[in-house]
């Protein structure tokens, strides 16, 4: 079965190369440009994981984290915070927030699926 | 106005040659033969008028439709300072490529295809300077002298002067 | 092209936006508009530079975008204020991040310390606020970039360890032998989506584990709560070589939401474990450590998950809830089946490396509306080459074409004869149309692409001339066509740079003239009809007239004995070859000037006109087509030639018997309209083209290309007005004076489109000659 990931940014160069790592390691990659459509995304789409940018215009990936927790329909999806912050100040936001992980920028495409699979069954 | 394709038997032809062999369309003006080698040849077509192109030579007729795209076309006999053609319908346009252009070329008729052998195409005497200027070589085809049309030169210094 | 350079194009791509999203965001700034969201906006912008220039190791680009972000998110929190020194330095320093940018696309290399003065004022401000504070007094020189490049191919698979990160746990003593793991998850984890079961799958890939899980807790059915937790876990894992950084990487994003210790087996302090279940005892008030510690004795190892709840129940000996009371905070529970959780248990002992990977996936989606719905992935917008566009662009235009060659095939008995015909015919026009107009919207943008590089240029040019210049920009979001955007860069420039360089004056004469000293450039962009108006003004010393009439007699433009107007004077800068700068400067002396303007505008369709007002200043209006692919024209005939008169130009159209022309002593002829003298041009005579015996009555075309100065063509029929598409002649031929292009005509034929503005230059050219 195809893990399908939504993947929240708003750089297209980080969309384009996780998609390209994500759909070259067998994931079907859907695309937000920011928390907004990400949560608009989220209601229409099942997905098994997401990974999402933390500084993003409209919504950032913070607000977008809680909102998805609040929905209480996807208590149980696996959420990817991507960051380049070396401070720990945007991963605790992040996981605060109910975020389940972290991937730090610029990523290993390596790391980037073991990160996923560290996560999704 | 009616097109007719060359590129289908152009493989053929191309196998029967050597390859120290030169296929030719050739062409009259008058009672002069010209050629110019086949596969610069995009399309022959009936003459079906030009829309004129002001302040050019007299050898510029005008440009064509060519699906879409505008094709200038030069009147050969004129090219050669024998003055205009009065065209009708059964005279013909040959549409070359020179470079990345398309031309069309006014010329009387198509009369054949020739296969001709590289060694025996002769420099073109001295003398006459508009054959000079405009042909790169001459050569005997069944007793018929055909001039080799230099296309870039027919082409060039198409506007008149200022 | 491999997958590496198709990012990097999409990189630059975008960093091209961010810099013009940075330029403009600035424009307001500057203006005071000093808000947090606009801050925001200019931090992410850097941010993904930042970001993007990491993946593909662009080191210089990423040293100076990090210090740049660090300084802006100390003006973002306040801990730098935003003065206006901090703005004009960092309008400094998005110009370097376009130029390190720049660089990397072109690979040519900076200086070295390229940008290293501003790195320091950032360093300097940094730390000017923040003096006492260890953090913000960190040099921000010292930071030192980790790249790890991006990887394209997923060839082998490293072992997770060997990847470093940053995030990596410190390195701990490595130990040989066996660990034994006790793992409370609380409930934020699961709140968080971590599931203990990917931890053991994890776990079990780093060795040999047998797994115990403690389900004292767990209470009767009846006082059961779904989202509470009641399990932990001891693990035991032995590998050689297995260190406990190992082990705590893949508790690594469970941190804080757990219990967890970690000890070398057969050497577990007596007081840690104590301290654990202190720990865990806190909550429930229960104190009894023996009962609990015997408790915990159940070993748990159950073959399979349906029997595990059952096995589980039974199992549960006494009523002891977990009051989860400190994580009462977490709103939502997670959607955890007891099932599941069971599961992890049964397989009591796995080998590596092969992980749990039979457990039900009963969890894993969230939603439950089956997940092979494979539906639209909602995309809002796509990515097209233009080239495909262009191909339909083209093909619409074709489409146009052949629309009113059927339409004008209609003659008034097909009409009475096939009603159905013509209504059809009318629909597909209605649908042309609609169509056209759809997909020209496609290749609509603002001009703000090309308005956004004139600052900067503005900025260069000020200091370069040691003016002070400030620009205004109005109108960036009209658009226009994408293939009329990319010609406008170059002619804006140059004529940016006149105003700067010949207009503008220095601070001290404008002082002396009684303006203030800054000078202002206003770029401006408005639609007007079918076309466009680029503006360029300014508040200069406008065209000096004697200077320009002189050069251009000097340079033969212009006959000594030929005394030509203000306006056409002032027109005289876009002449080929002209040039007014008396010392070359290396700003816009550079042979090729205004003419550039003149001739990149026509070749799209537009034309140029140029207004000055002396010692008050100029302005340059550039009239655009909308579109260069459909044209609306009037279609006339010359001889017996068709011509095109661009629609936009023409003013009104007259029979000539009723014009009242009048001769000038030079031999020409004049129209009088409206008690104004206009010069007329016979196109036939003009073009060599005989007039047709039949034609009983000329028409008059009376144009106006831009600004006041009209023109009169005689033309020998007026057939009507219509669309059509440009064609170019220089694909096939080359320019050819006084025509701007060809066109395609119902019936096949080829159309020339009159160039109404070229035929006016070389009029007057002729008449000074």
């Amino acid at each position: 079965m195809t893990l399908r990931v939504l993947t929240v940014d708003d750089s297209r160069t980080i969309l384009a190369m996780l998609h390209h790592t994500l759909s070259n390691a067998g994931f079907e990659v859907l695309q937000a440009e920011d928390g907004r459509q990400g949560l608009d995304m989220l209601k229409n789409e099942t997905v098994d994981v997401v990974i999402t940018d933390i500084n993003m215009p409209v919504m950032d990936g913070i607000e977008f984290i809680r909102n998805v927790r609040a929905t209480g329909q996807h208590n149980s999806l696996p959420i990817l915070i991507l960051t380049t912050e070396t401070s720990q100040d945007k991963r605790d936001q992040g996981k605060a927030a109910g975020g389940t992980g972290w991937i730090v920028k610029p990523f290993d495409p390596e790391k980037l699926i073991s990160v996923i699979h560290r996560v999704v069954h | 106005m009616e097109a007719l394709s060359l590129r289908d038997d152009l493989g053929d032809r191309a196998a029967a040659a050597g390859q120290n062999s030169l296929q030719l369309i050739a062409f009259s003006i008058g009672e002069q033969t010209y050629g110019v080698e086949i596969t610069t040849v995009r399309e022959i077509r009936a003459w079906n008028g030009a829309t004129p192109l002001p302040n050019t030579r007299e050898y510029v007729r005008g440009v064509i439709n060519l699906r879409g795209t505008i094709v200038p076309i030069f009147d050969l006999r004129a090219r050669f300072g024998d003055g205009q053609t009065s065209p009708t319908k059964n005279h013909v346009v040959v549409v070359m490529s020179v470079g990345d252009k398309w031309v069309g070329i006014l010329v009387d008729a198509v009369s054949d295809i020739l296969t001709v052998n590289r060694d025996d195409i002769h420099n073109v005497p001295e003398g006459n300077s508009i054959d000079t200027e405009l042909l790169n070589g001459i050569v005997t085809h069944e007793s018929r002298m055909v001039g080799l049309i230099d296309l870039q030169a027919v082409v060039s210094g198409a506007k008149a002067d200022a | 092209m491999s997958d590496l350079d198709d990012f990097k194009a999409t990189y630059f791509d975008e960093c091209s936006e961010l810099l013009t999203a940075l330029e403009e965001e600035f424009a307001a700034i500057e203006a005071g508009e000093r808000d947090s969201d606009r801050l925001n906006a200019v931090f992410r912008a850097i941010h993904s530079i930042k970001g993007g220039a990491g993946a593909f190791g662009f080191g210089a680009l990423v040293g100076f975008a990090h210090a740049y972000e660090t300084l802006l998110d100390y003006v973002r929190d306040g801990r730098v204020e935003l003065t206006d020194e901090v703005v004009s330095l960092c309008i400094r320093a998005n110009d370097i991040v376009a130029d390190h940018v720049n660089a990397a696309q072109t690979g040519e290399a900076l200086d070295a310390d390229y940008g290293a003065e501003e790195k320091a004022r950032f360093d300097a401000l940094a730390r000017g606020e923040s003096g006492e504070d260890d953090e913000g007094g960190e040099p921000l020189e010292d930071f030192d970039i980790d790249f790890t490049p991006v990887m394209v191919n997923l060839g082998h698979a490293e072992g997770e360890a060997a990847v470093e990160d940053v995030f990596d746990v410190p390195p701990m003593a490595p130990a040989e032998g066996s660990w034994e793991i006790r793992f409370t998850p609380h409930r934020a984890l699961y709140a968080r989506a971590n599931d203990p079961l990917l931890l053991f799958r994890e776990l079990a890939a780093l060795g040999t584990m047998r797994v115990k899980a403690r389900m004292g807790q767990v209470p009767p059915l009846s006082d059961f709560e779904p989202f509470a937790v009641y399990c932990s876990w001891e693990i035991s894992l032995s590998e050689p070589s297995l260190t406990e950084a190992q082990i705590r990487e893949v508790f690594e994003f469970v941190d804080g939401d757990c219990d967890i210790a970690i000890t070398q087996a057969g050497a577990v302090p007596a007081a840690d474990l104590a301290a654990m279940e202190d720990d865990l005892l806190l909550d429930t008030g229960e104190s009894d450590l023996a009962s609990l510690l015997a408790l915990t004795e159940d070993e748990m190892a159950l073959p399979e998950p349906e029997a595990a709840i059952a096995s589980l129940l039974d199992f549960a000996p006494e009523p002891k809830p977990v009051a989860a009371s400190k994580q009462d905070r977490f709103e939502e529970a997670p959607a955890l089946s007891f099932a599941d959780l069971a599961a992890t248990i049964a397989p009591a002992s796995v080998a590596a490396p092969k992980p749990v990977a039979v457990a039900p996936k009963a969890m894993a989606p969230a939603n439950s509306d089956g997940e092979e719905s494979h539906r639209s992935n909602g995309v809002q917008s796509i990515r097209v080459d233009l080239d495909k566009v262009d191909r339909v662009v083209n093909m619409v235009g074709e489409l146009v074409i052949t629309q009113s060659m059927l339409t004008q095939q209609m003659d008034e008995t097909l009409r009475a004869r096939y009603t159905e015909l013509v209504r059809g015919l009318e629909v597909l026009a209605q649908t042309t149309r609609g169509l056209q107009d759809s997909v020209m919207a496609i290749r609509a943008q603002p001009v703000k692409s090309v308005f956004s590089r004139m600052p900067r240029l503005v900025r260069e040019l000020a200091t370069k001339t040691s003016k002070r210049i400030k620009l205004e920009t109005i109108g960036e979001n009209t658009e226009i066509d994408k293939t009329v955007i990319e010609q406008l860069s170059d002619p804006l420039t140059h004529m940016i740079r006149n105003s700067a360089d010949h207009g503008i004056e220095s601070p001290d004469k404008r002082l002396a003239a009684g303006k203030s000293e800054t000078g202002t450039i206003r770029l401006s962009a408005e639609q007007a009809g079918g076309n466009i108006l680029i503006i360029v003004e300014d508040d200069g010393a406008g065209i000096n007239r004697e200077r320009v009439l002189k050069l251009a007699r000097d340079k033969g433009i212009v006959a000594p004995d030929f005394t030509p107007s203000d306006e056409q004077i002032d027109q005289l800068i876009f002449a080929p070859g002209f040039s007014t700068a008396e010392a070359v400067s290396d700003i816009s002396g550079r042979g090729v000037g205004m003419d550039v303007v003149l001739s990149n505008i026509k070749k799209i369709g537009g034309s140029v006109h140029v207004r000055s007002w002396t010692g008050k200043g100029c302005r340059m209006t550039l009239r655009l087509p909308l579109t260069l692919a459909v044209l609306d024209v009037m279609l006339v005939k010359v001889g017996e030639s068709p011509y095109v008169v661009p629609l936009s130009s023409i003013v009104e159209t007259m029979q000539c018997s009723r014009a009242s022309f009048e001769r000038v002593p030079s031999g020409g002829r004049v129209l009088q309209v409206r008690g104004e003298y206009v010069q007329v041009i016979d196109l036939g005579k003009r073009f060599g083209l005989a007039k047709p015996a039949s034609s009983a009555d000329q028409f008059v075309v009376l144009c106006e290309s831009e600004g006041s100065q009209k023109v009169a063509l005689v033309v020998d029929d007026i057939i009507g007005q219509q669309q059509v598409v440009i064609k170019s002649l220089e694909e096939n031929f080359e320019r050819v004076e006084g025509i701007a292009g060809g066109t395609i005509l119902g019936d096949g034929n080829v159309a020339l489109i009159v160039d109404v503005q070229g035929l006016r230059t070389t009029h007057l050219h002729q008449n000074a000659a």
